[in-house]
């Protein structure tokens, strides 16, 4: 009897800890996290679970997380994936599978816009990861000056169609080319129609691959064969060029997103081709002079589909504990208040939910951006062909290599890569 | 002296001493000489992050593949004139500013506080606050240029102008090091030779060529040798600045190796480039120590 | 070949009192002399102002007639052998000579056989390719002294050269400065604080205290009549005993009562001093060395006098004893001489030899 009670006790105090649980993940410095934060103390106080989040720069993150996610006893319970990253999360088999706990605790994962699903959800069938927030790219453009019937006038005159929300690409550049001017006529340019980032490695990749897919381009065929250097290709990378030349500040191949999205806040560009969840910050009188002036609508063609996913390494000391946290802050409601707060929605029904749209009013734009979106390559290899086809970009961005001659390598590049991924044979 | 009993002294001191700097000697083998065998093994095998293993040996493969590297030699190339470049002009400027500062008397702690801020900021916030002032529409630099009616700079953007820029700030954030280490060698040197080199006739010039330089000879190599070694190692302003770009303009060696090891994923390429780099170093640092060192 | 002449010079350091107060001083051309005086009196101040490594703060410096003020210390055409010797650490003895004849652009094989001749002089020869600090302090000295020859200045300022070096050397080198001086016949300026040195070396001496020059003179002028009681306490070791006391008018005769004995002061001198005992108060010197353990036929004074301490030096025996006032003196006697510490002696002090100072103006109250 009394051996029983020793067990029962030693029991007791081995399975639930009597003090509060604690879990810790790393985040990216992005509103979505700041969200996040903010709703927090609800959670802990109805789960009694402290969450530390360890807040980085995305620049820091990757090399930040490798070494937990390589050891066996990581320092994070839970992390955020890139979606640049799952190829090589997955391929090197530091995610745990989320399908036994999915099914355990009925979580419902067909609220997910299939597009997130399909980029920070499943991989190959295996829920790996729950989307956290979207950032496909759009383009954010000047409301007052598209809505001025003056301009309308002129664009009109000058090109036969209407100035209107551009719906294909031709329409853009040409609305692009209009509004790049001298404004107050010194002999300089100070509105410009479009910010370019052409920054080497991942800024200048990101929004090129908007110029590809308005174009009708796409990085390989169905079959991984690369087509970075199809006609397609080459018109965007020519297109690109005529941007930085004429269209966009110069410089511009040099800006990443912060930059680019200064000049646009500045009041000094027609557009901007950048990721949604930026758009919230032309509103924020402190860090904008276009406060309502600005409207958001996808990229002719489709933009860029970005997104981040919720996942728990292999690595982590409280599974369970994570997934809790995970189920709290994937709920309806609790996605719907971070999407009150500003939040990139990745669940269907909150871009249409009329208390999100009664203060948000562009969200539904929102969700037809992100259901036009087009996907980046993701493999095994995706950051390394970042950098290599973003080195090649920004040759061709500055004038340095021909556009044919850039992509030509870059195929190459993404070739190799693939090759060595085994997603195609020599 | 009893030469027996001085060495069963010495011997006891030595002990003593080995004693003392046994910890330290530890701590040195496993920060230092640990992760140099770690590299030089690992730059023999296809390890890589999605396979962190020593399993598969492929001898000097990976030293294969970073000859094959398409822009290696170009990027060892803009090290090399980044080094020269950012070593050279901080050593004019840091003697100057010490030479300046050496004959000073008032505020000297003020002006000291004014030349290290630079070196205390860290090199990522650098980077960004330079990008930020080097905004080609928005910054200040093409405002305060344009208020002296010149055109505006590209300083990022035009491959020339970015390599230059990025020196400059390196130069910005590390000359006073140079500077307050050469004041420091200025400020022991004796007073006396210089009163006799006036009384024989030297001017000042004179006295800074035959006296101060000679006499600061140590001094000058061990801050030159010490900056260049740091300047190889350069990485955060050129990540945060420029990602290499524009094109290949400032693309220095440590980003490419990080690219391999963090991009590329492939451990045992960044580790043969990483050994191949530290060669280059340490021959290059040998043959500067020899040539400053036989310098008259 | 060279006069040098100081007007009124002064030097002022910020707002402190003056290093160097107003002084005036003709040094001859070919003279040899020495600036003596304890550390911080300004005479090395002086020396460094004449080199031209002090601005002058007030005053004239002249050499040959010529203001050389304003005048850069590479035209001033002097050489300096400084205390540490300051030799140039990265050149060899050879370039260390070189240096100042290169600077003046002098031809190179004129050069060479000046310092092979300086070198010879100074028995250097053997060191020209060694640096500076593979040489004793002994032969840095050399050194030091030879780059200031090599040049043939106007004259030599010397910053004592002396004083780093250990005793012997120290008196070897005294001897070789004084013959260099016979030899070259160029006008040296010697700062020290050693009087062994200024009564060896110099033609005359330049006694400095505070900023001020005491006084100037021949060394044996100089010590036997010192112009005030500073220099009568400076010079020579053991210095002039210094004893406050009063005069006494004792019918015609005078007399000065100083601690506990009453001198009786001859006739022919206390006319001599005149007016003299119209004063009370006055200091006696009385040199350690007119004091003897015989009264010379009664011609000395005699002192009734407790020993104190005994110091026997080998060629001298000095005698410190207390007189009966309670004042300690010090004598200097045979060397065989020994007496008991505590015991009574009786000691006689040659009166003739006196100095009498003014306790007020600290002046030597000079016989007429």
């Amino acid at each position: 009897m009394k051996r029983l009670l020793a067990v029962i006790i030693s029991i007791i105090f081995l399975s639930s800890p009597v003090k509060a649980e604690t879990i810790r993940l790393l985040m990216e410095t992005v509103p979505d996290t700041k969200y996040i934060q903010e709703l927090l103390p609800e959670f802990e106080k109805q789960t009694g679970i402290k969450v530390e989040m360890e807040v980085i720069s995305y620049n820091d993150m990757h090399a930040k997380l490798i070494p937990q996610l390589l050891s066996a006893k990581g320092s994070y319970d839970g992390i955020v994936v890139d979606f640049y990253w799952v190829g090589e999360f997955i391929k090197a088999g530091w995610l745990m599978p989320l399908d036994d706990l999915v099914q355990r605790d009925k979580f419902n994962t067909s609220v997910y816009v299939p597009k997130l699903t399909d980029l920070v959800g499943k991989v190959d069938g295996v829920q790996y990861m729950l989307p956290f927030y979207n950032y496909s790219m759009a383009v954010i453009y000047r409301k007052d000056l598209l809505e001025d019937p003056k301009e309308q006038a002129a664009f009109k005159a000058k090109y036969g169609i209407d100035l209107k929300v551009p719906t294909d690409w031709d329409e853009y550049w040409k609305q692009v080319e209009f509004f790049t001017r001298d404004t107050d006529n010194d002999g300089k340019k100070d509105l410009y129609g479009t910010v370019i980032q052409g920054q080497r490695g991942d800024c200048v990749s990101m929004q090129w691959a908007n110029f590809l897919y308005g174009m009708g381009g796409r990085f390989q065929d169905k079959d991984w064969n690369p087509t970075i250097n199809s006609d397609a290709g080459i018109k965007a990378m020519e297109a690109y060029r005529e941007a930085v030349v004429k269209f966009s500040p110069p410089g511009s191949e040099s800006f990443c997103f912060d930059e680019a999205a200064n000049v646009m806040a500045q009041g000094k560009a027609y557009s901007l081709q950048t990721f949604n969840i930026m758009f919230a910050g032309f509103d924020d009188p402190e860090s904008s002079k276009v406060v309502g002036k600005v409207g958001i609508t996808s990229n002719p063609g489709g933009g860029l589909n970005g997104g981040w996913g919720w996942a728990i390494p292999n690595s982590s000391q409280n599974k369970e504990a994570v997934w809790k946290f995970y189920q709290w802050v994937e709920s309806y409601e609790i996605a719907k208040k971070r999407a009150l707060l500003g939040g990139a929605p990745t669940q269907t029904r909150i871009f249409t939910d009329p208390d999100v749209i009664a203060k948000r009013p562009y969200y539904p734009i929102l969700g037809e951006i992100l259901a036009g979106s087009q996907d980046f390559p993701v493999f095994t290899y995706t950051t390394e062909l970042v950098e290599k086809m973003g080195l090649e970009f920004n040759l061709a961005a500055t004038g340095e290599k021909e556009p044919k001659a850039a992509l030509d390598a870059a195929n190459a590049a993404y070739r190799k890569l693939l090759i060595k991924d085994g997603k195609i044979s020599e | 002296m009893n030469t027996r009993a001085a060495s069963g002294l010495e011997r006891g001191d030595r002990r003593f001493g080995l004693m003392l700097t046994a910890p330290g000697l530890a701590v040195l083998f496993l920060v230092i000489i640990f992760p140099l065998l770690f590299a030089l093994i690992t730059s023999f095998f296809d390890y890589t992050l999605i396979n962190p293993n020593h399993d598969t040996f492929v001898g000097l493969d990976n030293y294969q593949e970073v000859l094959d590297e398409e822009y290696i030699l170009t990027s060892l190339w803009v090290t090399l004139k980044f080094v020269l470049a950012s070593v050279m002009i901080e050593f004019a400027i840091g003697f100057s500013v010490a030479l300046a500062l050496n004959s000073v008397t008032r505020f000297k702690n003020f002006y000291y506080l004014i030349l290290l801020a630079p070196l205390l900021i860290n090199p990522v916030v650098v980077g960004l606050l330079w990008r930020m002032i080097l905004h080609t529409e928005l910054g200040i630099a093409n405002y305060a240029i344009s208020l002296m009616n010149i055109d505006p700079v590209n300083w990022l953007g035009n491959a020339n102008a970015a390599f230059w820029t990025v020196v400059m700030v390196d130069i910005w954030h590390q000359f006073s090091f140079m500077a307050i280490l050469l004041l420091a060698g200025l400020a022991s040197l004796p007073r006396e030779p210089y009163e006799a080199a006036r009384v024989d006739g030297a001017s000042s010039f004179s006295c800074f060529i035959h006296i101060t330089l000679p006499l600061m000879r140590p001094v000058i190599i061990v801050a030159l040798l010490l900056r260049f070694v740091f300047a190889i190692k350069t990485f955060d302003i050129v990540f945060i600045m420029t990602k290499g770009g524009p094109g290949t303009a400032t693309d220095i060696i440590s980003y490419f190796i990080y690219r391999a090891a963090f991009f590329g994923l492939d451990i045992g390429r960044a580790s043969a480039m990483s050994i191949a780099l530290l060669l280059i170093v340490l021959a290059l640092t040998i043959y500067l120590y020899r040539y400053m060192t036989s310098l008259r | 070949m060279s006069e040098i002449t100081l007007r009124n010079v002064s030097k002022i350091y910020g707002s402190d009192d003056a290093a160097v107060n107003n002084i005036n001083l003709d040094i001859k051309d070919g003279e040899f002399m020495v600036l003596l005086g304890p550390s911080g009196c300004g005479k090395s101040t002086t020396l460094r102002m004449i080199a031209g490594l002090e601005s002058i703060t007030a005053g004239d410096i002249f050499i040959d007639g010529k203001l050389i003020n304003d005048i850069d210390p590479a035209e001033r055409d002097l050489a300096i052998v400084f205390q540490n010797y300051a030799l140039y650490p990265h050149m060899n003895v050879a370039a260390n000579l070189a240096f100042g004849l290169k600077l003046r652009k002098v031809p190179k094989d004129q050069i060479e056989s000046r310092i092979l001749k300086t070198a010879n002089t100074l028995g250097i020869s053997e060191l020209l390719t060694r640096r500076p600090r593979e040489l004793s302090g002994g032969q840095q000295q050399r050194v030091a002294l030879g780059r200031a020859m090599v040049r043939e200045p106007v004259a030599f300022l010397f910053d004592e050269p002396l004083s780093n070096l250990d005793a012997k050397l120290r008196a070897t080198m005294r001897t070789e400065l004084v013959k260099l001086h016979n030899d070259l016949g160029t006008t040296i300026i010697h700062v020290t604080h050693d009087q062994v040195e200024a009564m060896t070396m110099g033609d005359r001496i330049c006694i400095m205290r505070k900023g001020i020059i005491e006084q100037v003179g021949k060394p044996l002028e100089v010590y036997r009549n010192p112009a005030n009681i500073f220099v009568a306490g400076f010079l020579a070791s053991p210095p002039m005993n210094l004893i406050e006391g009063s005069f006494e008018q004792e019918g015609d005769s005078l007399k000065i009562e100083v601690s506990g004995i009453t001198l009786t002061i001859p006739a022919h001198f206390a006319n001599a001093y005149g007016n003299v005992h119209s004063r009370k108060d006055v200091i006696l010197g009385i040199r350690p060395e007119d004091i003897y353990t015989d009264s010379n036929d009664g011609r000395y004074t005699c002192m009734e006098t407790q020993v104190v301490a005994v110091e026997a030096l080998g060629p001298e025996t000095i005698m410190v004893v207390k007189l009966p006032g309670g004042k300690e003196i010090s004598a200097r006697l045979d060397r065989s001489f020994r007496a008991p510490i505590g015991s009574a002696l009786k000691l006689y002090a040659d009166i003739e030899r006196m100095h009498l100072f003014d306790p007020e103006t600290e002046k030597a109250i000079v016989a007429r």
